[in-house]
């Protein structure tokens, strides 16, 4: 949009022309305008306009508690200014229009916010951001073209608020753009001192100064009785979040030995509470156990970890199970283990139901289908309990995983019991699976820390740290930053390392070329591009031996490659700019 | 408590994915020990109702108190529970309840008659109605099949089409798990054929699928063969002793070539699933086979043939001969599965109106599936026996054994008196019947209490014969609109009663609007409905205990035909008043003034004969048909069960509410002191205290935050909530604030949290920022 408007500016002399047709488009019947031209035609007209201008005064009074922008207006509405400038100026023919019009745009867009304003508030502050996107960009287009207009000309005195006024509008409807564009004229400084401690690493101005605060009323907060789903729209209009830009670079990150360390010391005040809440619901544990006898799947949601009352509720279920022989067994499954799959459950499952069987360790559907025909050839007293911890974790959501799932609990001789984390859990089956499944539901909450309890630390079902460090895109997993990349980096060959440095410098460098984005992170290469060059600088001489090089730094997650919409393969270093930067450092040393 | 044990094992087990667990050995008795309790219905309760109570003493005070409560409501008086666990197999997870009070035998015979009542006969029941339902479909498809088969032995050579039996199932997937188990019994008997089911998610494309098909189509006769295979092997070896690749039809066609059969029945059973190609390619070559494999196909389609064929290609679809089944509609199923388990004399237990509506709801609202109503029904029976102690008083073969070993203890008699229908049939009994003596012996006399219990038995099989008696003859009748279910489920809230200003009033208009041979075929409908019953309902004919009803029936057929004779012979057609009235307006012109007026008179002998018959067949029919509503029934608790609680608990589960209720007011759940909700705050009212877990905290501040969330302001800001201004103090200051370590320790462990429960998810649109997931 920005663009857009830069470019018609830049072709000057054809947008003249042009010119009316997009402004009467977007053009609001502007109440103000009327009496100036109409006033003299129809007495009666003009009682009308008079008592509309009463109106509209009553209604700037109530906005100039908002800011100061409505004594703009004092002067503006002169028509005076027009009529001399159309005759003083002969060789202006040209830009005589656009001249003309400078300060009915600038009205139009004042009246608007004058006119608009009491609709937000009565709409509890959720008007149509289409409806106003269109507004905003019509006075937009024109405060832009006034500007331009008016640095072509040499700065005219007799409308500087409206040129104000002008300039203010292009500024603020560029804060909602996505990209912004760099300003024409220089911010003053005093400005730029306003704004959030660390300047953002954007070239062009930084959002939220002096006026333009004052302008945006909105709160990023949205009224409080709005229904979920109002709260999404609101939320995701279009247009950048408003967010501030402080980082956590000022703050020291935890470390697993940090955070390890202090967790230890630290006790949490719940804990009798929490251990009563367990005791309640290990109440339930005959009911869950006749439900199950029944062929029901037992599923049990809720806050917090449920691992510690399934595993007491496996206890219970083995001491109730009289002779707890070969034939009966509990096989548990934690969903959370990252690297869990499909066919380990499934031989665990099996060699649960008799070890001297090996299932054929191939595609997991053929699997399945030997385990249900080595339990249906099992005496009928045999039955196998199955609880899975966190079946709604990431390594077991796959449709084709759950329905595996749902095929083994649907099995007579199999009792499940599931336990699920996260709150729409409902999503993972469908009306076939779920029949399959025959679940009953218990609401188990438990507060149980999933992140584990300061007695036992790592006992949790979630690596905290990484968890985080993983959100907030800092290098996550294992290599645990720079110092992981050069210790993986020593045990390979000089190639890897010479390929490494080399891409770390291209990173680098596509770094700094789109320096304005916000997130360094993303900077990439083009996978064609680095192998090309690595060919020059003889680290490999086939593609096959990039690949096993490249394979190499996958296998340790030290670099992450992706396709764009056009299909490129792009590389990319998941790492911050200064670790990179370090990083570089210590392969040049 | 056995914390450090649990703590331990977990260190060992934590990192395994999956594993066989040994119980941790006897120590473990204790979690045995552990106060285990019974009821279905309650448990949910006691866990949320904790919360909101302060100490642990009071909240067990006011655990029983609520049970009490929703003891009246549910079915069954009982009193807390904390049982002493009895590791007794017959019991099996049945638990004493009467806060343990209550004996073996009673617990014994409320399992027994359990398993009685639904093992031994309704589960049989529904399975065989269900699979009856399917009967039609199996019967057309095998004969088309069959037939098909015939076509392609008579006309040898290439360039044959497939036969394809088109099954529209409907959109409901899980049921039609059983129709194509049938269908491959069925026809792997009456065609002789190897029957191959195939489900999309199973073979994800061609190489899988032909894989499926041959190891499945071989798999009936030579399992050992196959199992000798061992894993990998990429080859199956045919009857010849060649080895073929284990997706290459030439390795069937050399399997079936020594069997006598070649025909392979194909079942895809959600076609829609398929991927358009491979069905393409699956059908193309099937048909290049088809002079030496024999395959049938049969297609189970959810929406209809026509949008299946737009999916093929033109040379695809003309490959196919097909032909086109439908499937008994789930409504009717539902209908018959009602009557037969719901309705029919053989249910032990009734379900009552209200419960029952909510699963009729969710049965047409939801595409919820048979299966749902049916563990529904199962899981209001579990609920039944397993939480209401009078249960036992629907044992049927050991009724003696119950009067005999006075098996009703104390406790049961006195929740006996706490039931709301005890309390209104006293009263009734002494204010409006004056029958005072009655009403103290009930209350005083536990041998006169125990009787009268043992006499109610006879007057549930009488309401329950009375009832279904009344819809059957409503019902087959034709004089009741609407389906079964919603006529039953009226039937029990209300009663019965053919009245004005009840909702069966109806009827008698309708009756009384019948023309002669109407009331004719009526009646006579109705004589055959008592002579013959109604076997969906397992109600057999009641004819010698009706006979005044049935005599009125067979008076009215001879009166209205005799009646009929005369009035042909008489040329007038015979009419009653009540439809008399409503054709003839006379219209006279007097002084040019034209006059309307109804015309009676002109209603010969016989019309009033005729008009005296209806009258009394109407009111023989009102006599008859009068049942009151299943909740003014004395002692109705002990063989009603109405409680919806339980069953939307269970089967409609609202995690999103759940995980909102406990961040938001953590307190309703741990009842701790610290984050108890201030006085003055309105209930309701979400309040961020520094006390609370530090996930409840982030959740509170999340909800107020857009779309995209800065972490740093969002340390800030759980900073500001906890932390210690001056950040000097180690650990956990005074008035527990904390450092700024130990917050931070806090916080990541929130945030982690938080990722997990799917709240927020890493974004790449700003540094150090997250995206929000849920707006709840």
């Amino acid at each position: 949009m920005a663009r857009r408007t830069a470019k018609k500016g830049a072709v000057q002399t054809s947008s003249p022309k042009k010119r009316p047709v997009p402004v009467d488009i977007y053009e609001i019947p502007d109440d103000d305008d009327v009496p100036v031209r109409k006033r003299t035609r129809t007495s009666l007209r003009k009682i009308e306009v008079v008592e509309e201008e009463e109106e509209q005064d009553e209604e700037k009074e109530q906005h100039t508690r908002n800011g100061a922008k409505t004594n703009l207006r004092g002067g503006e509405s002169e028509p005076i200014p027009k009529p001399k400038r159309r005759g003083r100026q002969p060789r202006e023919v040209l830009s005589e229009a656009p001249n003309g019009k400078v300060s009915t745009p600038t009205s139009a867009r004042q009246k608007k916010t004058a006119t608009q304003t009491p609709s937000k508030n009565r709409l509890n502050g959720v008007d149509t951001p289409s409806r106003r996107n269109m507004a905003d960009r019509s006075a937009r287009r024109k405060s832009a073209r006034a500007l331009i207009d008016r640095v072509v000309e040499g700065a005219l005195s007799d409308d500087d608020e409206g040129d104000g006024i002008a300039r203010e509008i292009y500024e603020s409807s560029e804060d909602e753009d996505e990209e912004p564009q760099q300003q024409e004229e220089p911010e003053s400084a005093d400005e730029e001192a306003e704004v959030a401690p660390t300047p953002s690493k954007r070239r062009g101005r930084p959002p939220g100064s002096g006026k333009r605060q004052q302008q945006q009323k909105r709160s990023p907060t949205p009224p409080a009785d709005l229904p979920a789903y109002e709260r999404y729209f609101y939320q995701n209009k279009p247009g950048r979040a408003k967010t501030s830009n402080n980082t956590l670079s000022s703050l020291d990150l935890l470390t697993h030995d940090e955070y390890f360390s202090v967790l230890r010391q630290t006790q949490d005040h719940h804990a009798q509470n929490i251990r009563f809440l367990e005791s309640l619901h290990a109440e339930s544990f005959p009911q869950w156990y006749f439900e199950l006898s029944q062929g029901f799947t037992v599923c049990l949601y809720g806050y917090g970890s449920k691992r510690r009352l399934m595993h007491q509720f496996a206890t219970y279920i083995s001491t109730k199970q009289k002779q707890p022989s070969q034939s009966q067994k509990i096989v548990i499954i934690n969903g959370f283990i990252r690297t869990l799959t499909i066919r380990e459950i499934l031989s665990t499952v099996s060699s649960a139901v008799d070890p001297t069987q090996k299932l054929p360790s191939s595609n997991p559907q053929v699997m399945i289908q030997h385990l249900i025909r080595l339990l249906n050839s099992q005496p009928p007293e045999t039955s196998i309990s199955l609880f899975i911890n966190s079946i709604d974790a990431p390594p077991l959501r796959k449709p084709a995983t759950q329905s595996i799932l749902s095929q083994l609990s649907s099995h007579p001789k199999v009792k499940t019991v599931v336990s699920t984390d996260t709150s729409d859990f409902p999503l993972l089956w469908d009306s076939g699976l779920r029949s399959s499944f025959n679940f009953t539901f218990h609401d188990c909450t438990t507060f149980f820390p999933l992140a584990g309890t300061a007695t036992a630390p790592g006992g949790g079902e979630i690596d905290v740290v990484d968890e985080v460090h993983e959100l907030l895109g800092r290098m996550a997993r294992r290599a645990g930053g720079k110092d992981g990349v050069s210790f993986v980096l020593r045990s390979l060959p000089e190639n890897a390392k010479s390929l490494f440095k080399l891409l770390v410098t291209e990173v680098l460098v596509a770094m700094d070329d789109d320096d304005g984005s916000a997130d360094a992170q993303g900077a990439a290469v083009e996978y064609r591009m680095m192998y090309n060059k690595a060919v020059e600088e003889f680290i490999c001489s086939s593609e096959m031996a990039f690949r096993t090089l490249l394979k190499e730094f996958h296998d340790h997650q030290i670099i992450e490659s992706s396709k764009d919409s056009l299909g490129t393969e792009l590389l990319a270093l998941p790492f911050r700019k200064d670790e990179l930067e370090s990083i570089l450092e210590d392969l040049m040393a | 408590m056995a914390q450090v044990d649990d703590e331990l094992v977990f260190q060992e087990d934590d990192h395994r994915g999956a594993y066989i667990f040994t119980a941790p050995g006897a120590e473990n008795d204790e979690v045995s020990a552990a106060p285990s309790s019974s009821r279905p219905a309650k448990r949910r309760r006691v866990s949320s109702a904790a919360a909101t109570t302060a100490s642990p003493s009071k909240r067990q005070r006011e655990q029983t108190q609520k049970k009490k409560d929703s003891a009246a409501s549910n079915s069954a008086a009982q009193n807390g529970t904390s049982i002493v666990q009895e590791n007794d197999n017959a019991t099996g997870s049945f638990v004493p309840l009467f806060n343990g009070a209550e004996s073996k035998e009673a617990v014994l015979l409320r399992k027994e008659t359990f398993e009685a009542a639904w093992d031994g006969c309704l589960d049989e029941r529904i399975q065989r109605v269900l699979r009856e339902a399917n009967q039609n479909t199996l019967d057309e498809v095998g004969s088309f099949i069959e037939h098909a088969g015939e076509l392609e032995n008579s006309s040898r050579g290439g360039g044959r089409k497939i036969p394809a039996a088109f099954i529209i199932t409907g959109p409901n997937i899980a049921s039609q798990d059983l129709l194509f188990e049938q269908l491959a019994e069925s026809l792997s008997e009456t065609a002789q054929a190897r029957v191959v089911r195939l489900r999309a998610a199973g073979a994800p494309n061609l190489k899988a699928a032909l894989k499926k098909i041959i190891r499945d189509a071989a798999a009936g006769g030579v399992k050992e063969e196959e199992e000798t295979e061992g894993d990998g092997a990429e080859v199956s070896v045919g009857g010849d002793g060649r080895k073929y690749l284990d997706y290459d039809l030439e390795g069937l066609h050399a399997f079936l070539k020594t069997k006598d059969s070649r025909r392979v029945i194909v079942a895809f059973e959600d076609s829609e699933a398929f991927d358009n190609g491979l069905l393409t390619d699956l059908i193309a070559l099937f048909h290049s086979w088809q002079n030496r494999i024999h395959f049938s196909l049969l297609f189970g389609i959810a929406t209809s043939v026509e949008l299946f064929q737009a999916r093929l290609l033109k040379a695809t679809a003309q490959q196919l001969y097909g032909a086109q089944f439908d499937v008994v509609q789930a409504d009717s199923v539902l209908e018959s599965v009602f009557k037969s388990a719901v309705a029919g004399t053989q249910a032990t237990v009734r379900l009552g109106p209200s419960l029952l509506r909510s699963l009729l709801e969710r049965q047409r609202d939801q595409v919820a599936g048979i299966h749902v109503f049916i563990s529904s029904l199962k899981y209001a029976y579990m609920c039944h026996f397993y939480a209401n102690p009078l249960s036992i008083c629907l044992a049927e073969n050991k009724e003696k054994n119950i009067v005999e070993k006075n098996i009703l203890q104390p406790q049961h008699l006195q929740a006996l008196r706490t039931l709301p229908s005890f309390r209104s049939h006293v009263e009734i009994a002494v204010e409006e019947d004056r029958q005072f003596a009655h009403a103290q012996l009930l209350i005083q006399e536990d041998s006169y209490l125990r009787k009268t219990t043992y006499s109610q038995r006879k007057e549930r099989r009488r309401y329950v014969l009375k009832l279904l008696r009344c819809l059957h003859l409503l019902t087959s009748s034709g004089l009741l609109k609407g389906s079964f279910p919603d006529v039953y489920v009226n039937a029990l809230e209300n009663g019965i009663a053919l009245s004005n200003n009840h909702c069966f009033s109806q009827v008698i208009d309708t009756i009384k609007r019948l023309t002669a041979e109407k009331v004719l075929s009526l009646a006579r409908s109705l004589t055959r409905a008592i002579k013959t019953g109604s076997a969906e309902l397992d109600l057999p004919g009641w004819e010698s205990q009706d006979e005044g009803l049935l005599s009125q029936f067979t008076y009215t057929i001879e009166q209205v035909s005799t009646l009929l004779r005369q009035a042909a012979k008489s040329g007038n057609p015979l009419k009653s008043k009540y439809t008399a009235q409503s054709k003839v307006l006379r219209t006279t012109v007097v002084a040019q003034k034209v006059q309307l007026s109804r015309d009676s008179a002109t209603l010969t002998e016989q019309d009033k004969k005729f008009t005296t018959v209806v009258d009394s067949l109407i009111d023989t029919l009102g006599a008859f048909i009068w049942l009151q509503p299943i909740k003014d029934i004395f002692l109705n608790e002990v063989w009603v069960y109405n409680s919806r609680k339980p069953y939307r608990e269970v089967f409609v589960p609202r995690p999103g509410m759940v995980i909102d209720r406990a961040l938001g007011r953590p307190h309703d759940y741990l009842g701790c002191e610290c984050c108890a909700p201030v006085r003055a705050q309105k209930k309701g009212d979400a309040v961020v205290m520094g006390s609370m877990p530090a996930t409840a905290i982030l959740y509170h501040l999340y909800m107020e935050a857009g779309s995209l969330v800065n972490v740093a302001d969002l340390w800030a800001a759980y900073f500001a909530l906890v932390g210690d201004e001056e950040g000097e103090r180690e650990g956990e200051g005074e008035g527990g604030c904390l450092d700024e370590r130990t917050a931070l320790v806090h916080f990541y462990r929130g945030l982690a949290e938080l990722k997990v429960l799917g709240f927020v998810k890493a974004s790449k649109r700003k540094a150090d920022h997250v995206a929000k997931l849920k707006w709840v």
